[in-house]
C-alpha cells in the first residue's frame, strides 16, 4: 500500500533532520499499540509526545497547551478524527496546527474526506517509521 | 407486578399489538423527534418490530431518538435485532457505528453466534470493528476468536486490530497465536512492535 501523497524524499527528510527542542506532537488514537509505536519513533527522534485516546480528549489536550503537530486516527469512539479536525480548524487558536491523519481506510473518498476535514497529510495504516517520521519532520519544520 | 406487566407487554402478539405496531411504526417517521423517540421506546417492548426500528435507525440523525432506537433493539435482544445492528458496522457515520459497537458489547450471549460471520466478512473494516467489539465483549470465546484472526486473517490491519484487542485484555493463552501472526507478517515493523507489546502485557497477567 502506498501513501496518498508522495512520500517525502530521503533528501527532503534529511535536510530537516534537525528537530527543534521541545517540539510537541499530539498522538490521538484509541489503539494503545499505535500510540506506543508513534511515541517510540517520535521520542527517539527528539520530539515530545502527548497522547489522547479519542477526539474529545485530543481537543482537551490541544486547549491545555502548546501543540506543534497533531497525528490523529480516523475511527475512534466519542469523537472521531474527522470531527476533531473540523473542530480544530473552526477554532482560531488551533486552526493553524498542522495535522497528519492516519487510517486503515484507503479508498480515494476516504482520503478526500480527510483533507476536507483539515488534514495536511494522510498516511495509510500500518504506518512505517521512515515515511511517518519524514512527514512529521516536514510538517513541524514548516511551523517553526 | 411491574415485572409481570413488562412481561405481558413484551409478549404481546394479538391484533391489538399488531395495531399498535403499525401505529408506532408510522410514528417513527413523525416530524417531531419527541414523537419518534416515544414510538421507539414503546416498540422496544413489542416483539416483531425489529425491522421498523432498524429501518429508522439507518436514517435517524437526532441523537436522542437514535439512542432510543438502539436501546429498544437491545431490549428486544433477538437475533434479528443483533444482525440488523451489526449491519450498521458498515455505516460511514462514526457515531452510529460507535453506538452499535457499544450496544453489541452489552449483549454478549446474543452477539456470540454472529461473531464468526463478522470476522469472516468480506469488508476488512467490518472485521476490524468486530475485533474492536471483542475488547468489551464479556464472553469466554473472545481469546479463541482473536487467536483465529491472528492465525488466519490475511489483512494486516485486521490482525493489528486483534493484536490491539489482546493488548487491552491480556491473555497469556493467546501468545502462540501472536507469535504465529508475527511470522506471517515479518515485513511489518508496526505489527512486530505491537505483538511484542501484547506478549509483554500477557506476561504481566
Amino acid at each position: 500500500m502506498t501513501n496518498a501523497l508522495p512520500t517525502p524524499s530521503a533528501a527532503e527528510a534529511g535536510a530537516r533532520r534537525f528537530t527543534w527542542p521541545g517540539t510537541r506532537v499530539l498522538v490521538v488514537d484509541d489503539a494503545i499499540t499505535i500510540r506506543l509505536f508513534c511515541r517510540q519513533i517520535l521520542e527517539k527522534a527528539g520530539f515530545e509526545v502527548i497522547e489522547a485516546i479519542n477526539g474529545l480528549e485530543g481537543l482537551e489536550q490541544l486547549l491545555q497547551g502548546t501543540i506543534d503537530l497533531i497525528v490523529v486516527d480516523v475511527n475512534m469512539q466519542k469523537m472521531d478524527g474527522y470531527e476533531m479536525l473540523r473542530e480544530v480548524r473552526r477554532q482560531p487558536v488551533l486552526s493553524a496546527i498542522p495535522a497528519v491523519m492516519m487510517s486503515t481506510k484507503s479508498k480515494p473518498e476516504d482520503v478526500d474526506k480527510a483533507y476536507a476535514a483539515g488534514a495536511n497529510y494522510y498516511l495509510f495504516k500500518p504506518i512505517r517509521p521512515e515515511p511517518f517520521l519524514a512527514c512529521v519532520r516536514l510538517l513541524t519544520a514548516t511551523v517553526q | 407486578m411491574g415485572l409481570v406487566k413488562a412481561k405481558i407487554r413484551k409478549t404481546k402478539t394479538g391484533s391489538g399489538a399488531s395495531d399498535d405496531m403499525v401505529g408506532l411504526s408510522a410514528a417513527l417517521q413523525a416530524a417531531d423527534p419527541a414523537e419518534r423517540r416515544s414510538a421507539a421506546r414503546r416498540l422496544g417492548s413489542t416483539t416483531g418490530c425489529e425491522a421498523a426500528l432498524l429501518d429508522r435507525l439507518a436514517f435517524e440523525h437526532e441523537a436522542s431518538v437514535r439512542e432510543m432506537l438502539v436501546l429498544s433493539l437491545m431490549q428486544l435482544g433477538t437475533q434479528d435485532a443483533v444482525r440488523g445492528l451489526a449491519e450498521h458496522l458498515r455505516s460511514e457515520d462514526a457515531s452510529l457505528r460507535n453506538a452499535v459497537v457499544e450496544a453489541l458489547e452489552a449483549m454478549p450471549d446474543a452477539v456470540a453466534p454472529n461473531i464468526e460471520l463478522l470476522l469472516a466478512d468480506h469488508d476488512p473494516d467490518v472485521r476490524i470493528f468486530a475485533c474492536n467489539l471483542l475488547v468489551g465483549l464479556a464472553h469466554p470465546d473472545v481469546p479463541k476468536w482473536l487467536s483465529h484472526v491472528l492465525e488466519n486473517d490475511s489483512h494486516v490491519n485486521v490482525c493489528a486490530a486483534a493484536v490491539d484487542a489482546l493488548t487491552e485484555i491480556g491473555r497469556p493463552d493467546c501468545v502462540p497465536a501472536l507469535r504465529a501472526c508475527a511470522r506471517r507478517f515479518p515485513e511489518e515493523p508496526f505489527l512486530s512492535f505491537a505483538i511484542d507489546v501484547a506478549i509483554a502485557r500477557a506476561a504481566e497477567q
